[in-house]
């Protein structure tokens, strides 16, 4: 296997944005092209994920999007896996990379999901449970990972102001990241007063409904040595499957998938728990950035709720997560949530990210997770020397 | 999935309006699930066969649902559940009128009901 750089990366801001999914992957492919600073026509191969586009009645996304980069003969690979898809078309790019059959790709992740009505958008995103069996019965996603928050809250007595400190935790970071859906400071009575969504999740404890694109350009050690100065490695990727059905899970506080994906990502790049110096998890509720942290093993099962509470996890803290705002207040437009994930990891590694900058951060890792862990990916980033 | 002797989605949605439960159990292991399966997802055998499961059971874990898809407007407030039903199999499904947590304890125990409704419905089950 070759080694694989991470060699920029550019993004639009999330939010509701004025423009469809497949100019937004423009936008943010164009701005990694150019801070990167190669040709476009160094690109061989795009690698797109997209969940909606078919609510903008435009799929085949790919080639739009490589035509509108002036590449229009390079092939191109759309990908979904819920809200995983990014960092999925990301490891399967990096996957060619390795293998030696590209030397350069860029990876967009898009969505445009503004156009919905809430009502609308909250059936759409439930078709991203096993829809047969989970969502035919009356469950929208707030609604899947509320059940987890429930039979967490009952098996290990975590508590709706530990998970609210998650959501201000967030919120707090966001403010310092100027392409963030909120810049908007919150408390934790803020949370607990907000209107319940699917008890014992409220407006607070959920991302928002997010437009946005991310894009990330991963090459092979010799191509990026060409290029650039310093070198951003993939060091490890590790990536899961597990039951799609929260009902088909032995505990349902549990996501068994992101477990796999870090054991292997940790194997493969030879580090441990200590040598992460923050991580990008996957928080799309409060509960989800809790059991992200316990199912990965950087605290024991059923203790993960605390760790916001007692500031560990805030970005001086001992193991921050989320600097960027995480999904619930930089938002998720899901698509592009896994790249956006690494667009943060690459602006904390490089030392641009201002007054969200984790101190002297070195290692990163991403967590991303399709819908109620149906998919998870975790992938592990290194600065070199 | 339409295979053989076992039923497709559409059948399952068609016993369940009858007010039946069925579920797809491996012959090997004893595996049961709801959800269809032409090779069992814990032991790997293809010996599968469709058994009726029991209507009663427990609720494992739930929500109350205040901002519902489409076709549960008109339910708001209810609660989506997970039961585990008598013989230990997990499905999932709803019942209505709940609209605090006081009103269904983890542990309650319910029982599917027909109904002209969507889904699989429960109700509650005084001990
Ligand atoms: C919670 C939810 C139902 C709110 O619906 P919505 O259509 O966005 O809400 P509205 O448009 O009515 O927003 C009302 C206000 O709340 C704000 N808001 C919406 N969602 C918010 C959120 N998650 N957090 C904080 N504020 C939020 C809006 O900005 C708006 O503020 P304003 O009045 O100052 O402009 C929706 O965001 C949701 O379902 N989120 C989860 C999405 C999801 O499941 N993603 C997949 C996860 S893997
Ligand atoms: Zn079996």
């Amino acid at each position: 296997m070759r080694k694989v750089v991470l060699l920029g990366t550019g993004s639009t801001k999330y939010g509701k944005l004025n423009v469809t999914a497949r100019e937004a992957a423009v936008l943010a492919a164009k701005e990694a092209i150019e801070k990167v600073g190669i040709s476009n026509r160094d690109v061989e191969a795009v690698f797109v994920s997209n969940v909606f586009g078919m609510t903008e009645k435009q799929g085949h996304l790919g080639p739009i999007i490589a035509h509108s980069l002036g590449i229009p003969y390079a092939p191109t690979f759309t990908v979904e896996t819920a809200c995983a898809s990014g960092s999925t078309a990301f490891r399967e790019a990096f996957v060619n990379i390795a293998a030696g059959f590209y030397d350069c790709i860029l990876v967009v992740g898009t969505e445009k999901v503004s156009h919905l009505d809430t009502i609308t958008a909250t059936t759409y995103f439930s078709y991203g449970s096993d829809f047969a069996f989970e969502a035919v019965n009356g469950a929208s996603f707030p609604g899947l990972y509320a059940s987890i928050a429930r039979y967490h809250m009952h098996k290990y007595g975590t508590t709706e102001e530990q998970l609210a400190a998650v959501a201000v935790k967030n919120h707090s970071n966001a403010i310092h990241n100027p392409k963030a859906h909120f810049h908007k400071k919150i408390t934790v009575e803020d949370v607990l007063k907000s209107r319940v969504v699917a008890s014992p999740l409220k407006l607070y404890d959920c991302c928002p409904f997010s437009d946005g694109a991310s894009a990330a350009i991963i090459a092979s050690e010799e191509f990026a040595k060409k290029h650039i100065d310093t070198l951003i490695y993939v060091l490890g990727t590790g990536r899961a499957s597990a039951p799609a059905a929260l009902f088909n899970r032995e505990n349902m506080a549990s996501i068994i998938s992101s477990k796999l994906a870090a054991e292997q990502a940790f194997k493969n790049s030879r580090l441990t728990h200590k040598d992460i110096d923050f991580m990008e998890v996957h928080d799309c509720f409060t509960i989800a950035e809790v059991i992200a942290i316990e199912d990965m093993g950087f605290c024991k099962k059923g203790e993960g709720a605390k760790l916001a509470e007692e500031g560990v996890t805030e970005i001086d803290g001992k193991l921050p997560v989320n600097p960027s705002g995480g999904l619930k207040a930089k938002g998720h437009p899901v698509g592009a949530t896994g790249v956006g994930q690494i667009n943060e990891v690459y602006e904390q590694l490089l030392g641009e990210a201002g007054k969200r900058q984790v101190e002297g951060a070195t290692t990163a890792l991403t967590h991303n997770v399709g819908a109620t862990g149906g998919t998870c990916n975790v992938l592990i980033f290194r600065r070199g020397d | 999935m339409k295979e053989e002797n076992l039923p497709s989605i559409k059948e399952l949605e068609e016993y369940v309006r009858q007010g039946k439960l069925m579920g797809f159990k491996c012959k090997k292991c004893g595996h049961k699930e709801v959800t269809p399966f032409v090779y069992c997802p814990r032991c790997g055998s293809s010996e599968v066969e469709v058994v009726e499961l029991p209507k009663t059971g427990k609720v494992v874990t739930y929500t109350i649902q205040w901002v519902a898809p489409e076709r549960f407007l008109n339910e708001v407030p209810y609660a989506w559940c997970v039961v585990e039903l008598d013989d230990g199999t997990m499905v999932s499904g709803w019942i209505p009128f709940i609209s605090k947590p006081e009103d269904l304890p983890i542990g309650q125990k319910v029982r599917m009901v027909k109904s002209y409704k969507p889904g699989v419905y429960f109700e509650k089950v005084k001990e």
